[in-house]
């Protein structure tokens, strides 16, 4: 078997089968089940309070996603050094793109178990409403990137920075403020520094997207200047944490 | 609070449209091929005429459409952003006899029974026209079902618990 492959499998089995994985994939259905209940009993929904609901949970779910792969991209480097196997890894026949890769599919396997856990619930509250598949779609081209992004944006963290914890607290501040119009509404990113902050943050490109194809039923091909957005941001991303990892390889014992 | 809002602008449009009305007048029709029974989440389409009925040119015309509530105890304007990206409809002029037509699409989001007119005003005149009401009923569709909602809800929480317990006692 590949040696990607081999380290991908190591990280999925970590991340979905150990009981560190279950307790996360546990906490988001508690977060998507506590939303789903709220709409049942309410007798004077619009359709737009449904697509409302869709659209929250889409956002959830990459926020939560963004989260899981910060925190294992930071694991990648800081993790292995403090625990001192990043010397055996760094000295395994596996070119340091592949190590990437490797820990990179286990966030990506991570990922898929995450939208799969999300698509019932979409289901449960969207079917009945609007724009259900579009809204499924939007979140697999736009929310991937973001999520596969941070889960490089937390390697190339992990590979600079010492100590684990500072690489965490950092990243994890860059992802709220990145996630911050979950929660900040488009009349108060309307200021100049809200649009340009909007223009290049690949969060606000994804929950941009979802708005406009969940809740104004706009066409998916119409978001492509925002999936450029999100893609940027994936490259971007893949490019720090490879130059992390190569300067990892180049100073320590074995590089 | 509603209530006066309502009263208020139903009161506006009434005595708008008792009084003359100018040169211009409107008419407001529903498309024929409406649904006859809407319910939440179809589409209804109306259709206007904006008539100069003058002997001379009227300028800067606009006409607007507004949607209000009438459920008893629920008398409301509604906010039309939602419901239809087509809220308004402009000409530059309006010589003698000539008319401008215009389809207003509505996408029915929300339960209840509601009335349309179309509000005309020119740059000159002081006076609004206002086209006759058209009055339609939305049947509620159940937007969220709660025999979808719980088993997911309460069902996969449940299931990774026990994956969880089992994956604890198995060491």
């Amino acid at each position: 078997m590949s040696p990607i492959l081999l380290i991908a499998g190591k990280e999925t089995g970590e991340l979905l089968l150990d009981l560190r994985g279950l307790a996360w994939l546990l906490a988001m259905t508690a977060v998507l089940s506590g939303f789903a209940l709220l709409l049942v009993g309410d007798t004077e929904l619009s359709l737009l309070d449904n697509a409302q609901v869709v659209y929250d949970m889409v956002g959830i779910v990459t926020a939560v996603g963004a989260l899981l792969a910060l925190v294992v991209g930071l694991d990648t480097i800081a993790g292995e050094r403090e625990r001192g196997s990043l010397v055996p890894l760094l000295l395994t026949p596996v070119a340091r793109d592949g190590i990437l890769l490797g820990k990179l599919g286990g966030v990506a396997v991570a990922w898929v178990v995450m939208y799969g856990l999300a698509v019932p619930y979409l289901w449960a509250v969207g079917s009945t409403g609007q724009n259900l598949a579009a809204g499924l779609l939007t979140l697999a081209l736009l929310g991937t990137p973001v999520v596969l992004g941070f889960g490089f944006f937390g390697m190339g963290l992990g590979a600079r920075l010492p100590m684990a914890r500072t690489g965490l607290l950092i990243g994890l501040i860059a992802l709220l403020l990145a996630a911050s119009p979950l929660v900040l509404g488009p009349s108060l990113r309307q200021s100049a520094i809200g649009r340009a902050f909007d223009a290049v943050n690949p969060f606000s490109a994804a929950v941009n997207a979802y708005d406009a194809v969940i809740i104004d039923s706009q066409a998916i091909t119409a978001q492509a200047a925002n999936l450029v957005v999100t893609l940027v941001w994936l490259a971007l991303a893949l490019w720090f944490a490879r130059a992390g990892v190569r300067r990892v390889a180049r100073t320590s014992p074995c590089g | 609070m509603r209530l006066m809002q309502f009263t208020l602008a139903l009161t506006l449009t009434l005595a708008a449209a008792a009084a003359s009305a100018g040169d211009l007048s409107v008419d407001l029709a529903p498309d024929p091929k409406n649904p006859a029974s809407p319910q939440m989440g179809d589409n209804l389409s109306f259709h206007s005429v904006i008539r100069n009925t003058g002997a001379t040119a009227v300028d800067g015309i606009i006409g607007w459409l507004s949607l209000v509530q009438i459920d008893p105890g629920q008398e409301q304007p509604v906010d039309l952003e939602d419901w239809s990206a087509h809220k308004a409809v402009t000409a530059t002029a309006l010589t003698s006899g000539e008319t401008l037509e215009a389809e207003w699409p509505l996408r029915l989001i929300q339960a209840g029974t509601y009335r349309i007119v179309v509000s005309v005003v020119s740059r000159q005149s002081g006076e609004l026209a206002a086209s006759p009401f058209a009055d339609f009923t939305v049947r509620e569709k159940p937007v969220v079902e709660s025999e979808r909602v719980l088993p997911v809800a309460i069902g996969l929480p449940l299931l990774i618990a026990a994956a969880l317990l089992w994956r604890r006692r198995a060491g």
